[in-house]
């Protein structure tokens, strides 16, 4: 690189949380009019980084460097002072307000001294946005502007604030392929102008795209800075999984059954009304486990929601065992044999206030022996929480303890538990390892094999690529909503990691 | 994730649960007593301010409300005054456990039901329909049937609030107010000058009395009437709802996790509905008591001055939404109110008026404290504490 | 698009119009005499105000078919009434009257704006209104002067508002919870300090009335309403800059901000706390003026609650003006407006002053449901906000 001090240099940044070194002694600098991307998978610890750099984190280890001088970031104000500015995956802007208004909050200008000048405000963001060559309506109400023109609203504030260093995380996790363009092409603008850009991303095409350098993050630890030209998106997808030894379960080869799980033709709109599954097909047979692969985001949770009844889907047939259960409820779907390991245990899975007999039955309270016409019979519920917590090794706990006081690897136990002790045909596991530990996550992945082999239909949605392949019979991969590509348990990763970031596109009807 | 928080050895989270599990029950009682004992100093403050004495002051209140009488009864020096204060103690304890119920078993919902007086008024009136008309039943059959009234007319009410919840999701807060003043409203017209149920005298803003047979029996001459055993079979049933049915199980498990219950197949609509109704009944049952066992009538005045479910709500939120904590809290703000009572307290040791304004303070300090266990906590020593709560909160660790 | 949406707007006022036409045309000095007029011309408004609702105007719509009910059935009530006491009951004095009923609660409805568009939930303006009448009266007679009177009342206003600050925000209470508490509070210590200093309520001393406009400013006798209380006037200044203050300056804009989204308020270095701070005791002071006025600006004397549930409406009034000053004032100005109406029309027309009371509270309860267009409260209200 060049000779003169970088504009920013981060030094041994090293950020631990109780139990979690999130990361670990990075070093990481940007030069001046440069587009330097960050790439890694969830939880490498990217956003770590940058919420130290944005003074949200303070580090344990490690300095900052502005131009060559060390600053201590204590707080976003700072951070805003020194020139940084960050526009956060989920937009830090008011619905209800004008995107003047949002962009000049707290330090808006006045009139008399006490008076907000709309006028002024409209004016400034209007030149502001004329000088980056941004189109934008500075009158327009916020919650009436897509959510690539809310990107813009985000970047414009920083700007506003005099921000010569530019953050941008995840920015394109929100966008349509076409509004990604578009973004490009402001960065572009941005950086002619004299602008640094930093991108955190974990898509590689966009990072070859846009990125002048990029450097990889692994497990919090630096794994290596490499300019774009000749880096290839293979080369990057392998540092960025990396080849650590696999969780190797040991399983035998499948013997699918009959297909308990066929969905057809499947769109489900998100919470915002927009498509997050679009024209989904596929099924699951008795006795093999199918994966489904992909970055966060691209339509898994609106699948397991749609599959499971909590949300609706728009259009497609879903059919347990060859019974069409599309209009049923989540209840109803649960009696027609779906077990549900949901995405978040402790949001979803598991009232934590509840004890754990109360939580293995969240079911089955409503059958007997377990009550009858209405009246709980709680010693029945401890009776059969008892016999589980033996036979899922359940510890810390007794039938009346509360979940919450449980580790995460024993409320998994009891989620498992509890979906399994209903014999269900198919199973739907939602990222079933996430925050475990190491023996947990063996035990939660032994378990779902034994469950295949007892002859039902698993499928695992997860965000971790290992387990994906270490556990499939069959891979599936979601982009976008859709299903791009099918492979079998012998598959590379850099093959899954290109088809997970867009690199390459399979139809599969 | 890829790095994951090392799992505590087996044994020591066996003992980290224990105490945990023992830390929470203490803090269920320590909190609301630590609150309790908060508030009764700072009444004392304000009694010591204005110059009197705080010591006197409560030994009065303690007296007036009949707490004496089992250490005479004990010794054998029965007096009739702190029978009859006990009674009136215990009569009044009456309502406000049955509405405090209402409170707590919305609570239990994650619902905040603040419209226990109109739900309380409703039921009274559909109560007193019953009791003034259907002349010549037999006793057991006219209170049964005035009870039944009671508590459909406090679920009706209650059950608007839970309706508008369930569909277009208005908050129960601002619809349970709103509801309280029109039945407020309503009632003053219902039973002012001319009004569509004055009762029989002409120049009396008043209802009709309701016959014999629809009257509570007494169970203890003069005052106490086996409305208070309504009130304790109330509690019994509460508690057998909540954790014996699955209906009190759904409702926990909505109230504790709406987002969990909905996962796993709960009706979370149904369920708010069917919780705000139910509050309403036991709401309902309160008026319906208290019109049965004491009132017999209705003025319109009364409409004004009976607050009795707004202080059920400080009962439920001391009595931490538990059978047992509402009984000990519903006592205690009876006592207040009769130990302060114009008959029961001796003017020469402290004014009765003061000292009904004073119990009503003591409750709003008690609300304070209870509701804010942050300050408590602070209070007590223990960062320790704090830790605890934010480990087993939900959000997992940062990453 | 924009113009389909004015044409339907246009309709559902016109639906409006013809709704309180059914009303006023069997008004003096109207006075038609056939069932058939109102019922025709409410048909009408009914009619209009469905097709705005068919074309998604929900507001609007719905208020059309509201008032063309309420227009009916006024009209019918109206007929079957002698001229004599229509006119007795719509007199002049009506406006004055309105005028005092609407101005405790204008003012506590203000305050309510300001602290719940900051983001916390008061219902304890009706403590604050409380204290604020009794301080106001200790204040007047302690120093002889209805000015210290008002500033005794709006400190402790504030002061109240602060102990609910520091429950709902720093402590993390309930904001109901402590709302709730602070109206218990205020209750119990004005009937305590009432009883206490005040014994069998003889008040030693003087009270001091607010005066009127010209009492003040003689050379003013000649404005309307001169001899309505110096409050009434400060009010509708206190509506103006409580507009002006949320929506035309940059504190206005930050406490909109941390009502909707406190944390993008705290990335641009905003401090929530302080904001929500400044909001609620704003809240308490302009809450406790609306009850100074109750007792130094209207009656003269400190009854134990004697603002009787007026905070209450207060917040209906919040809510049913969409937490918008002007709107909230609207609605002070509507339920005030049956208030005042329901002494005549009891007296003379033996309407039951009770049922009129439901009113505010029936239509908010209606307003909340959805009926007549969604009141949406500010994103974050009732949150209390940690830090990162």
């Amino acid at each position: 690189m060049t000779e003169e001090a970088p504009l920013l240099e981060l030094k041994g940044i090293t950020k631990r949380f109780p139990g979690v070194v999130a990361t670990d002694g990075v070093d990481f600098d940007l030069q001046l009019g440069e587009v330097h991307a960050l790439l890694g998978e969830n939880g490498a610890g990217k956003s770590t980084l940058m919420n130290v750099l944005y003074g949200l984190y303070q580090p344990d280890e490690g300095e900052i460097r502005i131009k060559g001088k060390p600053v201590a970031m204590t707080s976003p104000r700072e951070a805003i002072d020194l020139g940084i500015g960050m526009v956060h995956q989920h937009f830090m802007l008011i619905p209800v307000m004008t995107v003047a208004e949002n962009i000049v909050l707290g330090v808006e200008p006045t009139r008399e001294k006490v008076l907000l000048d709309e006028a002024a405000a409209e004016e400034r963001v209007k030149r502001i946005a004329e000088t980056f060559k941004f189109a934008i309506d500075p009158h327009a109400r916020v919650e009436d502007i897509s959510v690539g023109q809310q990107q813009r609203v985000e970047i414009l504030k920083a700007l506003y604030r005099g921000a010569e260093i530019l953050i941008l995380d995840e920015p394109t996790a929100v966008l349509t392929p076409q509004e990604a363009l578009e973004l490009f092409g402001i960065l572009r603008t941005l950086t002619e102008e004299g602008m640094s850009v930093i991108f955190i991303s974990h898509k590689l095409h966009e990072v070859l795209e846009i990125a002048d350098r990029v450097t990889v993050l692994r497990r919090g630890r630096k794994i290596e800075t490499l300019p774009r030209q000749g880096a290839t998106q293979e080369q990057l997808a392998k540092l960025m999984v990396g080849r650590e030894v696999f969780l190797r379960v040991d399983k035998k080869p499948a013997e699918p059954g009959e297909p308990l799980l066929q969905v057809k033709g499947l769109d489900v709109l998100d919470q915002r009304g927009l498509p997050a599954v679009r024209n989904v097909s596929f099924e699951v047979r008795a006795g093999e486990i199918v994966g489904i692969a992909g970055v966060d985001g691209n339509g898994q949770s609106e699948l397991i929601d749609a599959l499971t009844g909590l949300t609706r889907a728009q259009s497609g047939v879903i059919r347990i065992a060859g019974e069409d259960i599309t209009r049923d409820s989540t209840r109803e779907r649960f009696d027609e044999g779906i077990g549900h390991i949901p995405e978040d245990r402790q949001r979803r899975g598991l009232v934590l206030d509840f004890t754990l007999a109360e939580n293995i039955g969240l079911h089955e309270y409503r059958n007997e022996p377990n009550s009858r016409f209405g009246w709980l019979r709680p010693s029945r519920l401890i009776a059969l929480a008892r016999r589980l917590l033996k036979e899922f090794d359940v510890r810390g706990g007794t039938p009346t303890t509360l979940a919450s006081s449980l580790s995460g690897g024993n409320q998994q136990k009891i989620v498992i538990a509890r979906e399994v002790e209903r014999d269900p045909r198919v199973l739907v596991a939602g990222q079933p390892t996430r925050g475990l530990d190491v023996g947990a996550i063996e035990f939660v992945h032994n378990r779902l094999i034994a469950e295949r082999d007892e002859g039902r239909a698993v499928l695992l949605v997860s965000l971790e690529l290992e387990e994906i392949m270490s556990l499939s019979d069959r891979i599936l991969v979601m982009f976008g909503g859709r299903i791009v590509g099918e492979y079998g348990p012998d598959v590379t990763e850099e093959e899954l990691g290109l088809a997970m970031t867009g690199g390459r596109r399979e139809a599969v009807a | 994730m890829s790095v994951t928080p090392p799992a505590p050895a087996p044994e020591t989270q066996e003992a980290y649960s224990l105490r945990a599990g023992i830390q929470e029950r203490a803090g269920g009682v320590l909190i609301p007593l630590a609150a309790t004992f908060l508030a009764f100093l700072i009444g004392g403050l304000v009694v010591l301010l204005t110059g009197h004495n705080p010591i006197t002051a409560y030994r009065a209140i303690f007296e007036g409300a009949g707490f004496n009488w089992p250490y005479q009864w004990l010794t054998g020096q029965e007096t009739r005054e702190s029978a009859r204060d006990l009674e009136q103690t215990l009569r009044s304890a009456t309502p406000l456990i049955l509405a405090a119920l209402a409170v707590a078993f919305a609570f239990r919902c994650g619902l905040f039901n603040i419209g226990g007086q109109g739900q309380y008024w409703v039921g009274f009136i559909f109560a007193l329909l019953v009791g003034t008309h259907l002349e010549g039943l037999s006793r057991p059959l006219h209170v049964g049937l005035c009870i039944v009234a009671g508590i459909v007319g406090g679920a009706l009410w209650g059950g608007i609030a839970g309706f508008l919840r369930a569909t277009v999701g208005a908050h129960e807060v601002i619809t349970t107010i709103m509801l309280n003043w029109i039945a407020i409203y309503g009632g003053k017209w219902l039973f002012e000058l001319n009004g569509p149920l004055q009762g029989a005298a002409p120049s009396l803003p008043r209802s009709a009395i309701i016959f014999d047979s629809s009257t509570l029996w007494i169970i203890w001459s003069p005052y106490l009437h086996a409305g208070f055993l309504i009130a304790l079979a109330a509690l019994v049933v509460y508690f057998i709802i909540l954790n014996r049915t699955t209906l009190g199980y759904e409702v926990r498990a909505v109230g504790f996790n709406a987002e969990a219950a909905r996962y796993s197949g709960i009706g979370v609509r149904k369920n708010y509905f069917l919780a705000l109704a139910i509050s309403g009944a036991f709401a309902g049952l309160a008026g319906t008591v208290d019109l049965l066992g004491v009132k017999q009538a209705v003025d319109q005045s009364d409409f004004d001055t009976n607050f009795v479910a707004f202080t059920a709500i400080a009962v439920a939120l001391l009595g931490r939404n538990k059978a047992v904590g509402i009984f000990f809290a519903g006592l205690l703000f009876a006592a207040l109110s009769t130990g302060t009572s114009s008959r029961n307290l001796n003017p020469e040791v402290f004014e009765p008026a003061l000292a009904t304004d004073l119990a009503t303070m003591i409750q709003a300090l008690v609300i304070f404290f209870v509701g804010a266990e942050l300050l408590i906590v602070y209070i007590w020593r223990s960062r320790r504490y704090l830790r605890l709560g934010r480990s087993t909160a939900e959000e997992p660790a940062p990453l | 698009m924009i113009d389909l949406h004015r044409n339907v707007r246009a309709v559902s006022a016109v639906g409006i119009g013809l709704g309180l036409v059914a009303f006023l045309l069997t008004l003096p000095p109207f006075t038609i005499r056939t069932t058939v007029i109102p019922i025709v011309i409410g048909l009408g408004a009914l009619a209009l105000g469905l097709a705005a609702l068919s074309q998604g105007e929900r507001r609007l719509g719905g208020f059309a078919i509201a008032i063309a009910f309420l227009g009916t059935l006024g009209g019918l009530w109206a007929q079957g009434v002698d001229q004599t006491t229509l006119e007795a009951v719509l007199t002049g004095g009506l406006l004055a009257s309105t005028l005092r009923f609407a101005t405790p609660l204008a003012y506590a409805a203000m305050g309510g704006i300001f602290s719940e568009r900051s983001g916390v939930v008061n219902i304890g303006l009706e403590g604050m209104m409380l204290v604020g009448a009794f301080f106001g009266v200790w204040g007047s007679i302690w120093s002889g002067s209805w000015v210290v009177g008002l500033l005794m009342a709006m400190l402790s206003g504030g002061l109240l508002a602060l102990i609910h600050g520091v429950f709902s925000i720093h402590l993390r209470a309930d904001q109901i919870v402590s709302g709730f508490a602070v109206n218990l509070l205020a209750l119990g210590l004005t009937g305590y300090l009432y009883s206490s200093i005040y014994p069998d309520g003889t008040v030693k001393g003087q009270i001091k009335r607010v005066p009127s406009l010209e009492q003040l400013l003689g050379f003013l006798d000649w404005v309307p309403g001169a001899d309505l209380s110096l409050l009434v006037w400060l009010m509708f200044l206190t509506v103006l800059l409580s507009y002006i203050v949320l929506f035309k300056t940059p504190i206005g804009l930050r406490i909109r901000a941390v009502g909707e989204h406190p944390r993008a308020a705290d990335t641009v270095g905003i401090s929530v706390y302080r904001v929500r701070y400044a909001a609620v005791v704003t809240s308490g002071v302009l809450a406790a003026l609306g009850g100074a006025f109750l007792s130094i600006g209207f009656t003269g004397r400190f009854t134990e609650n004697m603002t009787g549930g007026r905070g209450y409406i207060a917040l209906a009034a919040v809510i049913f003006g969409k937490w918008r000053p002007g709107w909230a004032f609207v609605a002070t100005l509507l339920f005030g407006f049956g208030f005042a109406l329901a002494i005549p029309l009891q007296r003379e027309a033996d309407i039951s002053s009770n049922l009129i009371s439901i009113l505010p509270y029936l239509l908010t309860l209606i307003a909340v449901a959805g009926v007549i267009g969604r009141s949406i409260p500010p994103a974050a209200v009732g949150r209390p906000y940690v830090k990162q």
